[in-house]
């Protein structure tokens, strides 16, 4: 039996995305869509070929085992409450929470029904960054010292610079990647956070600043540039980079770097073909594994790490909550579990 | 025609030698070195004519003086060039205290001679022509620079990089040179954060330091400077500058005009690769010829003492920094020892 999976918003342009997958892997099918949006629903439905609900209509009465939830970042509370309570299994588009208090009331809600909370994090199943986990967990960097990182990119747009909606700017859209990557990696738990956040890139009234240092308790630092600071005619979005560097070695991963460049006559700059796997494609393939119990339908031969779970996507937004605070008060802020 | 002498003959010493040695106005008569069948066999290989028997003797014997010895010697020979009316040109790190580094501008100011503090990476191409693009108002207002640097765990004479005391590790000998072409480009900085595994790596390192400094400048901008002796592959740097107009990057690892593979004698595989990136300008010259050029001018180099000072605060403070868990503000020096003549950098 294929699992039933609902989406419900698209204002995360990686809804499309993980619908795609959701309609090409075995093992699932998309039973319909919802969205605040009526416009963008109808568009989105018609483009996908499902039927169009309303959120209480989708999770009551489309018969769905499951949602993405894709909402702008200060809505993930409001409909990962609503999928809990109606005891649907959700994947939540990152950042899991905006606020300490809404992530935790939302691993409340799921705990409280039963009900799994997974966060959006596809780095995790890159398989560069899989390699990189297969080496660093089989010991051959050592103990590990420090690493330099960045995920930045050229500014979104959209809601995402309308810190009503989105809960924040660069960093609160760049930080948890990483973040999340550095705890899975190192299998340690961040413990400080140190920022300094501007708007220097566009100079406008959300972040677009965010240069991050993240201790961690096993003694691990790293240094991440989160910034929105990458100019328009930029080959592509931006990047994941993690240098890391161990007692017995170092290692770089530059996650989009399978590329081919392509100079169009048609376009005004050259562009970044990427050739390498889509990260979107193996995070629904581990979902779809979750929630049905048998394998995933698009292996990892290196052993696949586990999808991050609500509290781990608590954790990431943890440290992007922690930088604002630290930015404000120009202090190292303490980062804790609850 | 300059009589110049240099002080320790370490590897900095050969390199000096190879730009003076090129100067047809610069007469490279000698050496001293604290070993002195060192600077014997030194003053052999590079067909030098005087081995010095002191520093004393060296100092009473040129026009310039040129130091190369470990950091924590800096300040001693420095000051008795420059009391003894010569100009001087010192390695990185200008000393190894702030304390030190006032006593050197109050010296050249005192002795009027010139001192340089070699801060060799604004003559480097890569970061003078990255400079010259920024300042041409390429990448608009500079809002972020991400730099890296670093390499194997650099060895020497009485492993003095290995002892923290001398050396001050990765932060005060090697990111030195990020500190002061940041300085140079960016601007005065505000404050210093830091982590550096010296102290926040929770087991002592044997010989492997790594640190990641963030600088915030007067300007807003913001930096993240890499610093590794912690790396088993070649040394390489990276810069990138994100502004508010455009963004500039570079990555010595990817810019690379040559390529040789050596196929190993007998071996069926396992070459080894060796990649260059030949320019006819060299960063080490061009720097000396710059010195030189001035003490023959009687012009003041543009890089001061007080450059010096304030490339060796911000790696001080960046261990300081490291070391209590707050970031800690860059005073400069002291006003008093500011010379009213010596121009303090933009």
């Amino acid at each position: 039996m294929a699992i039933r999976i609902g989406i419900m918003s698209f204002a995360h342009m990686h809804a499309e995305s993980y619908a795609e997958q959701i309609q090409s892997l075995p093992g699932a099918e998309l039973a319909g869509v919802a969205d605040h949006e009526p416009e963008r629903a109808r568009t989105m439905a018609a483009r996908l070929g499902v039927p169009v609900f309303g959120y209480e209509t989708l999770l009551r009465q489309a018969d769905v085992d499951a949602v993405v939830i894709c909402s702008e970042n200060v809505r993930h509370r409001e409909l990962v409450e609503m999928a809990a309570a109606a005891k649907k299994a959700v994947l939540c588009e990152k950042p899991l929470a905006t606020t300490i208090e809404d992530g935790e009331a939302m691993l409340k809600a799921c705990r409280e029904n039963g009900v799994a909370l997974y966060t959006a994090f596809p780095c995790r199943f890159h398989p560069a960054y899989v390699r990189l986990r297969q080496t660093v967990h089989a010991g051959e960097l050592g103990a590990l010292i420090g690493a330099r990182s960045s995920n930045h990119g050229v500014n979104p747009d959209g809601w995402f610079t309308d810190t009503k909606l989105s809960g924040g700017g660069a960093a609160m859209d760049h930080t948890v990647h990483v973040a999340d990557l550095l705890r899975d990696l190192s299998g340690a738990e961040p413990v400080e956070v140190y920022a300094e956040i501007g708007n220097g890139i566009r100079h406008g009234d959300f972040d677009d600043v965010a240069m991050l240092t993240i201790s961690f308790d096993n003694g691990l630092f790293a240094t991440l540039d989160a910034s929105w600071s990458l100019p328009k005619t930029f080959w592509t979005w931006g990047d994941v980079t993690l240098y890391v560097t161990g007692t017995g070695g170092t290692a770089g991963l530059d996650m989009f770097a399978q590329n081919h460049q392509v100079f169009s006559d048609a376009a005004l700059r050259p562009r970044l073909s990427n050739w390498g796997d889509n990260a979107d494609r193996h995070l629904v393939s581990a979902f779809i594994a979750a929630l049905s119990g048998e394998a995933p339908p698009t292996p990892l031969p290196w052993g696949a790490p586990p999808l991050a779970t609500g509290e781990d996507g608590l954790a990431a937004a943890r440290v992007a909550i922690a930088a604002y605070q630290s930015a404000r008060t120009g202090e190292a802020v303490s980062v804790r579990p609850s | 025609m300059l009589r110049v002498a240099i002080i320790g003959v370490g590897t900095m010493g050969h390199v000096h030698t190879d730009a003076y040695q090129q100067m047809p106005d610069v007469d490279l008569v000698g050496v001293y070195d604290a070993d002195p069948a060192r600077a014997q066999a030194f003053a052999e290989a590079r067909g030098l004519s005087t081995v010095y028997p002191s520093a004393e003797a060296l100092i009473g014997d040129v026009d310039v003086v040129d130091v190369c010895t470990p950091t924590p010697a800096h300040a001693e020979y420095v000051l008795a060039a420059l009391y003894a009316g010569r100009d001087v040109v010192c390695e990185k790190p200008m000393a190894r205290s702030l304390a030190d580094c006032a006593r050197l501008i109050a010296a050249a100011k005192e002795s009027g001679r010139t001192l340089m503090p070699a801060q060799v990476l604004r003559f480097f191409p890569e970061y003078s022509s990255a400079t010259a693009v920024i300042r041409q108002g390429a990448v608009g207002n500079p809002a972020t620079i991400r730099t890296r640097r670093g390499g194997p765990f650099p060895r020497a004479t009485n492993d003095w990089y290995g002892d923290f005391a001398q050396s001050g590790g990765v932060t005060l000998d090697t990111i030195i040179h990020d500190f002061d072409w940041l300085r140079w480009t960016f601007g005065e900085v505000e404050y210093v954060y830091a982590k550096a595994s010296y102290y926040n790596h929770p087991t002592p390192l044997d010989h492997l330091d790594y640190s990641l400094v963030t600088l915030k400048f007067r300007s807003g901008a913001v930096a993240q400077v890499e610093g590794t002796w912690a790396e088993p592959g070649s040394f390489s740097v990276f810069l990138e500058v994100c502004g508010d107009a455009g963004m500039i990057h570079f990555d010595s690892m990817e810019s690379v005009p040559l390529r040789v593979n050596r196929r190993q004698q007998g071996g069926a595989v396992g070459g080894v690769a060796v990649p260059e990136s030949p320019t006819s300008a060299n960063g080490y010259y061009l720097e000396l010829r710059h010195f030189i050029d001035c003490v023959q001018a009687g012009t003041t180099p543009t890089i001061t003492p007080v450059d010096g000072y304030y490339a060796v605060e911000i790696a001080l403070a960046a261990l300081e920094s490291a070391r209590t868990g707050k970031r800690v503000a860059i005073q400069g020096p002291p006003a008093r020892v500011i010379a009213e003549r010596m121009p303090v950098a933009a």
